[in-house]
């Protein structure tokens, strides 16, 4: 990046040259990524591409083996577990939830990295918790229990505990995976407001190009485990990126001030 | 203010439980008798020696063995997300059982010793279970199915050691025989004196650590993404729960089946969180142990059936109706 860029955006979370494997097994090499403040950025590439890993790794529960990781200048791993989840909330691709747990109990947890082992909840963490469940539409909730509640209710009662922690830096593991389309789409709205109206930083995993071209702002690609491009979506999306992160053909078109991706199959049905 | 009535409720059932324990027996001694008995001693009435002697000692025994098993199986439960974890079910109390014989046959030690060595056993059989789940390689389940299975396979080698050992010496069998079983006898108050502070700091730490192991219990990642140092958190637990349970099975022998039922029974009424689950626990747990108690002393009067027999008897049907509505039952994974 060039420097006179730098003193006008702002990064919050930075890697210089990570490095991670497991065993022999090469997950990330090289990588060198840069998030801007107040931006939605979506991980993308192939399965193994490495998304997931880079996700664990910005968050440091994955701690690369080379490589550092800088959250508003600091390297994170000089930072107490707690001080790093009073900046920044992570939800897992999956979600599991013992029995009997209600809803209201799974959002108050999210104050432990305020609270400690020790601390009492306070009254401005409860208004907190409140309008996290108001924000996903799950007003009056708190006494149902979580593995009582549909798939996609489910889903945003674990936002809900991600936005409780009331972090200006929200990281999403694919969060729409298994939501069928009113949910993606709900959810990414819901989000988006988020980034828009609240200010937060988001970087989330996700599959469907579609989804990253409609909401993100900016994007980086990920191909076997190095990043391919990084940068806004409308610069780096387009046919040759995705013929190379994928291996597959895509048309990009422009429908009214949407941008899709079309990919191409070898046998699709021929409907004139 | 739903957990507050929750507790009471516990708390009543424990006054209940140890009214019915102190009161009946081989024979009943008047509510009146024991309340005062227990309030000021006279050394003439046969009634508050009994009271004080043999069912006030025998009482406490149940229902701190009941509590500290209870609030282990919790928290196993909660720390494994694993519905079938507990002390008795993952190696620690045939561990603490060998421990202790090892102690007893082999170095004729006291006390204090003893109680050490049960806390070694205790410890030895959790990792023994864990190793044995792991070099298995059953694979990660969801359900935590491997860990069970070396669970009960360590559980079954150990106490066939401790069986073995029993018979080196017929001396001492008979003295160790009943104890081997799981008895809750006044004889034993002595134990309890030595190891109650054991008992006590396993539940405070576990107490302290709710939260935290509730957050476990929702993924190791997602808990670690929330500041919780995993791996201090899930060792200092499991340090209470091997604590705990090796103290109570020092007692008094393995009493089964108190720290895996007594979780699934509450947890309905308390809902999964540690922070409720525990103390509830704790209060049912020791009103199961004293009404078994109770029962072991008065359903095949005039004799008397070890509690740890008819423990096992009844957590025999409970582990069977667990396996049956968390495994068994279509649609029963989670």
């Amino acid at each position: 990046m060039q420097s006179e860029t730098y003193s006008v955006v702002r990064y919050v979370l930075k890697t210089l040259s990570l490095n991670f494997s497991i065993g022999q097994l090469p997950i990330l090499r090289d990588v060198s990524v840069e998030f801007r403040t107040g931006r939605f950025t979506a991980l993308v590439g192939a399965n193994g591409s490495g998304k997931s890993t880079l996700l664990r790794c910005l968050m440091g529960i994955a701690p690369a083996q080379a490589g550092r990781v800088l959250l508003d200048e600091t390297p994170l791993s000089g930072l107490k577990p707690r001080q790093v989840a009073c900046r920044m909330a992570y939800l897992p691709q999956t979600n599991v939830c013992p029995d009997h747990l209600t809803v209201g109990e799974l959002v108050e947890l999210a104050g432990f990295a305020r609270t400690g082992l020790f601390g009492s909840v306070s009254n401005a963490a409860r208004a907190q918790f409140r309008s996290a469940l108001h924000t996903v539409g799950l007003d009056g909730a708190e006494a149902t229990q979580v593995a009582k509640l549909s798939g996609g209710q489910r889903q945003r009662a674990f936002i809900a505990m991600v936005l409780a922690q009331d972090t200006p830096l929200l990281m999403m593991d694919e969060p729409v995976n298994h939501l069928d389309l009113k949910y993606q789409y709900a959810v990414l709205d819901l989000v988006r407001r988020l980034v828009t109206e609240q200010g937060k930083t988001l970087i989330m995993v996700l599959h469907d190009l579609n989804l990253a071209l409609s909401y993100a702002d900016d994007v980086v690609v990920l191909k076997e485990g190095r990043v391919l491009t990084q940068g806004p979506v409308r610069n780096v999306l387009d046919a040759s990126t995705v013929a190379q992160a994928f291996g597959v053909e895509a048309e990009m078109r422009q429908l009214g001030d949407r941008l899709v991706c079309l990919p191409k199959g070898t046998r699709m049905v021929r409907r004139p | 203010m739903k957990f507050a009535v929750t507790f009471l409720g516990g708390l009543a059932l424990l006054f209940v439980a140890a009214a019915a324990s102190l009161s009946f027996g081989a024979t009943d001694i008047a509510s009146r008798e024991v309340v005062a008995a227990l309030l000021g001693f006279d050394p003439e009435s046969l009634d508050h020696f009994l009271v004080l002697t043999q069912r006030l000692p025998r009482a406490l025994i149940a229902a701190y063995v009941g509590a500290v098993m209870a609030t282990g199986g919790a928290a196993m439960q909660g720390l494994t997300g694993n519905p079938l974890a507990s002390p008795s079910t993952l190696g620690v109390s045939a561990g603490a059982l060998l421990g202790m014989l090892v102690s007893v046959y082999g170095f004729d030690a006291g006390l204090f010793v003893q109680g050490l060595s049960a806390l070694a056993g205790g410890f030895a059989g959790f990792a023994m279970t864990s190793a044995v789940a792991r070099l298995t390689g059953l694979g990660p389940d969801p359900r935590g199915l491997p860990l069970i299975l070396s669970g009960a396979l360590t559980g079954m080698l150990l106490a066939g050691l401790s069986g073995a050992l029993l018979l080196t010496d017929p001396a001492r069998r008979a003295e160790y025989l009943s104890w081997l079983a799981g008895n809750i006898n006044h004889f034993y108050a002595d134990r309890l004196a030595a190891f109650w502070p054991l008992g006590f700091v396993s539940m405070l730490i576990l107490l302290a650590l709710a939260r935290p192991l509730t957050l476990i219990g929702l993924g190791t990642e997602r808990a670690a993404a929330m500041g919780v140092r995993v791996r201090g958190v899930t060792r200092a637990a499991l340090v209470a729960v091997v604590i705990g349970a090796s103290s109570a099975t020092a007692i008094c022998g393995p009493i089964a089946f108190v720290g895996l039922v007594v979780p699934h029974l509450v947890r309905p009424f308390t809902g999964a969180h540690l922070a409720r689950l525990l103390p509830v626990s704790a209060l049912v747990g020791a009103a199961l142990c004293l009404l078994s108690d109770v029962l072991a002393r008065r359903a095949f009067a005039p004799f008397t059936l070890h509690t740890g027999v008819l423990l096992e008897l009844v957590g025999g049907v409970c582990f069977g109706v667990i396996v049956y509505r968390l495994y068994l039952r279509p649609g029963a994974a989670r």
